[in-house]
């Protein structure tokens, strides 16, 4: 009788190793990027929630590609 | 609303693989797995060889999303296409779909010897919450949530590798390939991918037929 239950404790604890992290059915419960992130690697110059100020950012960021209007 | 692409410049790209490295760096992307890789064509032929850094190209019409059988692709309103790794069941079929060979996988995983697709996600992360540490372990950084681009095109040394809204990067190589002509370069006017991931322009519509009277 101890024997089976050190037995079954014993492959109780093997098991935990084959689990896996959470998951989720959804595709797509993610968030607009104008949302922001939350972390501490934001890009200064515009405001987090405003779309407008994220497009502008977006919009110089793509400008600076090119040297041709970086540098006149 | 800014509808997100690449563009990779064959006259400027010098094969440095930068991009690659910071891909790798940047979303520590497993051992195995090349989100971004520099290919090169023409290979040895004088004066035609050149290279192109290709990755997915975020098709407007993605095979990958048409062939999945467990549908864990989606499209974000800024045209980026993304998938979800916890539906992902490792069939591969985006792999052969795909015609840029975008869709990786490691070589360890949940099963097996091949695990959930991996590719690149325009730096936009993945369904998880915007920036946290779970988003950025199953699908690295989320640049665009920071207000920054891909760091493959923003670290590109020589600007060969531009993304961003199309609208704005096409302007910006059309400048180049302009600025180029005039000068009696190579107009390199190609853009690899670019009818293939977005499509053919549209041709013009056929010319009214005058009204009035039998034909």
């Amino acid at each position: 009788m101890k024997l089976a239950l050190v037995g079954s404790l014993v492959v109780a604890s093997l098991l935990v190793g084959c689990n896996e992290s959470g998951m989720s059915a959804s595709n797509r419960p993610d968030v607009a990027p104008y949302m922001g992130a939350d972390n501490g690697y934001m890009a200064k110059g515009w405001k987090p929630g405003d779309q407008a100020s994220w497009n502008a950012e977006i919009t110089k960021r793509n400008q600076s590609q090119s040297e041709y209007s970086r540098i006149k | 609303m800014a509808r997100m692409k690449f563009i990779c410049d064959a006259e400027r790209c010098i094969e440095c693989n930068g991009c690659v490295t910071a891909c790798k760096n940047e979303n520590e992307v497993p051992w195995g797995v090349n989100r971004r890789r520099v290919v090169t064509i023409n290979d040895g032929i004088i004066g035609a060889e050149k290279s192109i850094s290709v990755a997915c190209m975020h098709c407007a019409d993605a095979p990958c999303m048409a062939v999945c059988p467990v549908d864990c692709f989606y499209r974000t309103d800024e045209g980026v296409v993304l998938h979800n790794k916890d539906t992902c069941i490792g069939c591969a079929y985006c792999s052969y779909a795909c015609p840029f060979g975008a869709p990786q996988f490691p070589s360890s995983g949940t099963f097996g010897l091949r695990g959930k697709m991996d590719k690149c996600t325009f730096c936009s992360g993945g369904p998880e919450k915007n920036g946290s540490v779970a988003e950025f372990e199953k699908y690295g950084r989320n640049r665009l949530a920071e207000g920054k681009l891909p760091l493959c095109a923003e670290l590109c040394s020589t600007k060969a590798l531009i993304g961003g809204d199309g609208d704005v990067i096409a302007d910006v190589f059309r400048t180049r390939v302009v600025k180029r002509m005039a000068a009696g370069k190579n107009a390199g006017a190609d853009v690899f991918g670019w009818a293939t991931a977005y499509g053919k322009p549209s041709a013009p519509a056929p010319a009214a037929k005058p009204a009035g009277g039998k034909s």
